[in-house]
């Protein structure tokens, strides 16, 4: 029953970063557009739908995927950035100012926190805190980064506009309904391991 | 965890943080007001809004126009003086003098902003108020320029301080109303 259950959530997966994408570079907003920004929204909408597939990755038990796919979001969060400001480094510089416009305070506080995320994740090891502070931290500033990140698309006129707007906020559902469930399953596998007998070395 | 409830308060005050943060933030940026209308194009009345009326004194001032953040941004001095950037658009507004409130005849303004043939470092030009004070140019339809329609209209000859705004619009507007009150002075 494994496979056909691995079929249809690559499926599922491949929907959620198609459709998004589809959405946007057909979009008449982009018509004409520079390569800088065509970039810029190609790796917004990529990074949109790699955050509600990202606690789903969390629920297995092995996170290597998890892990992978949380460096692939920051790395498209820089390259969104890095083309925004080479589209027009006066816009950039002024959304990111105290005076920008609130989408773009949600999109600086949301990366801030995917920093916090990516670097919890990295020293998970290494940092002098107990496993539940870590995993209450981890969930909190995951939870950020969804909801102002698509917070921040929802309120961007452009590429994702209509259907895009909704398509986005059920990007936004997933991802944070996804992180409880992320919990849940490893707090069931965590009671079901404790009810094994242990075996003797 | 030894002290759930410390990390709770933690977690509650950066929450407050943030909320207040984005609370705190104009939706457009700050002095963006939305210029846009629709329908159609209504004679701009020669008296000041009334957000800029007069003050009751016998000089009969009115508050000159502020820059606000962003104005300048992907300006190019000297636009080209141009009859036209496309159709299905219009700028205009009243340019008055903030000493007398009289409109302005011959005042050079420049407007900027970006639509589907091209950006706003593209899309330029200089035009000048007529007789009754009034400038207005036709441009091609705005598109989103960092997330938002958005205009600028700026003043920077040697007569008046300068001025650069920036202004929202929304995208099935077809208008955009700017009007200038101009200061003399440093």
């Amino acid at each position: 029953m494994a496979e056909p259950r691995t079929a249809a959530l690559t499926v599922a997966a491949a929907v959620v970063v198609a459709l998004p994408l589809g959405l946007a570079l057909t979009d008449r907003h982009l018509a004409g557009a520079s390569a800088a920004l065509v970039l810029s929204t190609t790796a917004g909408t990529l990074a949109a739908s790699a955050l509600a597939l990202q606690p789903l990755l969390a629920r297995r038990r092995r996170i290597g995927r998890h892990q992978m796919l949380g460096a692939a979001v920051l790395c498209l969060v820089l390259v969104h950035v890095g083309a925004l400001f080479a589209e027009s480094p006066g816009d950039a510089w002024f959304a990111l100012s105290p005076d920008g416009p609130t989408r773009a305070r949600m999109a600086l506080i949301a990366t801030i926190a995917l920093l916090g995320v990516v670097a919890l994740g990295a020293l998970r090891a290494r940092l002098p805190i107990s496993p539940g502070t870590w995993r209450l931290l981890h969930a909190y500033l995951a939870v950020v980064v969804i909801a102002l990140g698509i917070g921040h698309a929802v309120l961007t006129d452009g590429a994702l506009d209509d259907v895009g707007t909704t398509v986005l906020l059920v990007l936004g559902a997933i991802g944070l309904l996804g992180v409880p469930a992320a919990h849940a399953a490893r707090a069931r596998r965590a009671r079901s391991n404790a009810g094994r007998p242990r075996r003797e070395p | 965890m030894r002290r759930p409830w410390l990390l709770g308060l933690l977690l509650a005050l950066v929450t407050v943080g943030i909320v207040a943060a984005l609370v705190d933030s104009e939706v457009s940026g700050t002095g963006a007001e939305n210029v846009g209308e629709s329908g159609p194009e209504r004679v701009t009345q020669t008296r000041p809004p009334a957000d800029e009326a007069p003050d009751p004194s016998p000089e009969r001032d009115c508050k000159a126009t502020q820059s606000n953040p962003g104005g300048t941004n992907n300006y190019i001095p000297d636009a080209p003086e141009r009859a036209s950037l496309g159709s299905g658009f219009v700028i205009t507004g009243l340019v008055r003098s903030a000493g007398g409130c009289r409109p302005l005849e011959g005042v050079r303004i420049q407007v900027w902003l970006a639509t589907e043939t091209g950006g706003e470092q593209d899309n330029r030009a200089s035009v000048r108020s007529g007789s009754d004070g009034r400038y207005r140019i036709e441009t091609d339809p705005t598109v989103p320029q960092f997330g938002e329609p958005n205009i600028h209209v700026g003043y920077d000859d040697d007569e008046y301080r300068e001025v650069f705004i920036r202004r929202v619009v929304d995208l099935d507007d077809e208008r955009a109303v700017v009007n200038l009150t101009l200061a003399r002075g440093g």
